[in-house]
């Protein structure tokens, strides 16, 4: 379970301070497929880098399984992230110099887990990602769509509690956009994982169980679509 | 760490354009800087060998009055019992030679000259028998001939020839105060050129037999210096202690001089010099770690962005830090082994070839004993600093910018361009 309660957050530039979320509370249940949506500039971003504790707020508190990590120090917060959170970038960020295999295995291997667990693993995540052949190839011989599902291997490979994942489709066509969801949808019906995922496009939102709506840094609509 | 260490070697393998750009820049750097300390470092001691070679031998024995008073070369003050001491010292094995040398005005004549005119010299009287022994003259005639016990004649240094336009066979006079402070003049015809590496000899040489000196000025077989060579590797200092000990402990008559003491005024600017090829060196070095920290740190700033997804991820900062440095550890390993590589190929010709300088010292007192061509020298100790330098500053270089990424938050890493 995931608590946000009043949580606020402001940028500087120079004298100016600009609100990004303005005491915004929401609770998110484990298991769930949600979407926050909104415009750009709406706060979304800020509110997924808060809740996984790649950012702190101003003002609030942010609990996860009873786990205050708004309070947490920077260093409880790498070992949260590590041990509870998974990521999925718009721009995929995978390391270009490594192969799908190694891409997604060095998140075992930053855990310390056994060499042939780790290879057990990676090769069965990626063959539930429909990756199955292409272990070997760098990022830069696969598609959009493609780097995109090995992120999404490497967000589930240690099987976390909750996935952030910031505009997952926004780089892919509509069609790849629609696969890649299909997958997270997917992987969260089968591991039970917690997806929050940011996006303004329609169709995505279309595929939440959940949608938030934000603007202008407030939670304006908060609506469940499916159970 | 070991997870750290396979990252390292991966990104190293993997980026080899920026591998290759980043360790060329290093060995172009560290070769740089190998080649400017060779040739500084080979300046050094071939001025240093030519001095010994040509002017002060590796050391002299002398009378501690004449010491005393050397900067009036009085004659009176010489050594009287120089035969002794000689033979002593070749019962050794050891090579000596007597000399005695004093200052003259030279008197040129129209005839040969085309006007008259003098200036003052230096005269070195030479045992033409034994001179050779201590003293490499022997392959630097370039016109006429050695001299000859007993014969009214002198060699002289190419420059001095050149300056003063002298040939073989022309006459001058030597006017010279002799031992009591007479004057004598000596008439002497020049028989050989000699060119040698020193270009203070070539400047200034003009030698006599010593017979004939000795009877001039009334020396009655004393001489203003022994000089003595020994072998190259051999301890100067603790021989000429030895022989001090031997002739007069108390040094009340006798000195024995090493070559550094002799030529403690060129010592001195030599160690003044090396303050300024220190300061030379560093700024080579510095260039060599300007060069390292730029590649490095575009190295490292292009990939903020996979730092931060790496942080996101949870990797903590001290193994980002050291992936990352490990990494150009790595760069910074192959570069110093291509530098220094590089560095040997290039000073290779420096040492057994050299740059030819000669235009430029011909007219032009450097302090150093060195005629034309600057060689090259070979020195461990560099290969080591510069191959230690290059591993290190990359190490610094990427440990830097790294600090610098971590400072910055996630979000700011991951939206960096």
């Amino acid at each position: 379970m995931i608590r946000i309660d009043k949580v606020v957050r402001e940028y500087k530039t120079g004298e100016t301070v600009v609100p990004a979320l303005r005491s915004v509370s929401l609770e998110i249940k484990n298991g769930e497929f949600l979407s926050i949506a909104g415009p750009s500039g709406s706060g979304k971003t800020t509110l997924l880098n808060l809740i996984g504790c790649i950012d702190a707020p101003d003002g609030g508190e942010i609990w996860i399984d009873d786990q205050a990590v708004s309070k947490m120090d920077t260093r409880q917060k790498t070992d949260f992230r590590r041990n509870n959170l998974g990521f999925i970038f718009q721009t995929y960020n995978l390391i270009p110099v490594l192969t799908a295999y190694e891409n997604v295995s060095f998140v075992l291997s930053i855990l310390s887990v056994e060499d042939s667990e780790i290879k057990k693993r990676t090769m069965q995540i990626l063959e539930e990602v429909g990756l199955k052949g292409m272990e070997h190839r760098r990022p830069d011989k696969l598609s959009g769509g493609q780097q995109q599902r090995i992120a999404i291997a490497r967000a589930l490979i240690k099987q976390p509690k909750i996935i952030l994942a910031d505009e997952p489709t926004a780089n892919l066509d509509s069609a790849t956009g629609e696969d890649i969801l299909r997958l997270m949808k997917q992987m969260n019906e089968r591991y039970g994982t917690t997806f929050i995922f940011s996006t303004h496009d329609k169709m995505v939102m279309d595929w939440a169980d959940r949608l938030v709506m934000l603007h202008d840094g407030s939670i304006v609509s908060d609506e469940r679509r499916r159970q | 760490m070991k997870f750290i260490l396979q990252l390292a070697l991966k990104n190293l393998t993997r980026y080899k354009r920026r591998t290759i750009i980043t360790a060329v820049a290093i060995a172009v750097g560290l070769s740089m800087y190998i080649m400017v300390d060779s040739m500084l470092a080979g300046v050094e001691s071939e001025s240093m060998r030519n001095l010994r070679w040509y002017e002060t031998a590796s050391m002299r024995i002398v009378n501690s009055e004449y010491w005393e008073q050397r900067s009036t070369m009085p004659l009176d003050k010489s050594i009287q019992n120089s035969g002794q001491i000689l033979s002593d010292l070749r019962a050794e094995g050891i090579g000596a030679t007597p000399r005695i040398q004093t200052t003259a005005d030279m008197i040129l004549y129209s005839e040969d000259f085309g006007e008259d005119g003098s200036m003052p010299v230096l005269v070195t009287a030479v045992d033409t028998q034994t001179d050779f022994d201590v003293f490499r003259f022997v392959d630097t005639l370039v016109e006429g001939r050695f001299l000859n016990p007993g014969e009214n004649a002198a060699v002289i240094g190419s420059w001095f020839a050149e300056d003063i336009g002298a040939k073989i066979g022309y006459w001058v006079t030597l006017l010279a105060r002799g031992n009591g402070g007479f004057y004598e003049a000596i008439d002497v015809q020049i028989v050989g050129i000699v060119n040698c590496p020193n270009p203070n000899v070539n400047r200034t040489l003009l030698m006599v037999p010593i017979d004939v000196i000795d009877e001039h000025l009334a020396m009655d077989s004393t001489v203003t210096e022994i000089a003595i060579a020994l072998p190259e590797r051999a301890d100067i200092e603790k021989t000429a202690a030895r022989i001090q000990e031997k002739l007069d402990p108390e040094k009340e008559h006798i000195l024995v001089l090493g070559w550094k003491e002799l030529a403690k005024d060129y010592i001195g600017i030599a160690e003044a010099k090396r303050g300024g090829t220190s300061l030379i060196l560093f700024l080579v070095f510095i260039i060599a770690a300007v060069g390292i920290s730029n590649t490095m740190l575009m190295a490292i700033y292009e990939r903020v962005r996979e730092l931060g997804m790496m942080r996101a991820m949870g990797m903590k900062d001290r193994a980002i830090s050291l992936a990352f440095i490990f990494e150009a550890g790595g760069i910074g390993l192959i570069g110093s082994l291509f530098g220094i590589a590089l560095g040997i190929v290039i000073n290779i010709p420096l040492v057994y070839f050299g740059i030819d300088l000669g235009f430029m010292l011909r007219d032009m007192d450097m302090g150093y004993r060195i005629q034309s061509v600057m060689r090259g020298a070979w020195k461990a100790n560099t290969y080591f600093i510069a191959f230690a330098a290059g591993v290190v500053l990359s190490m610094l270089a990427a440990w830097i910018p790294t600090r610098r990424a971590l400072k910055m938050t996630i979000p700011e890493c991951l939206r960096y361009r």
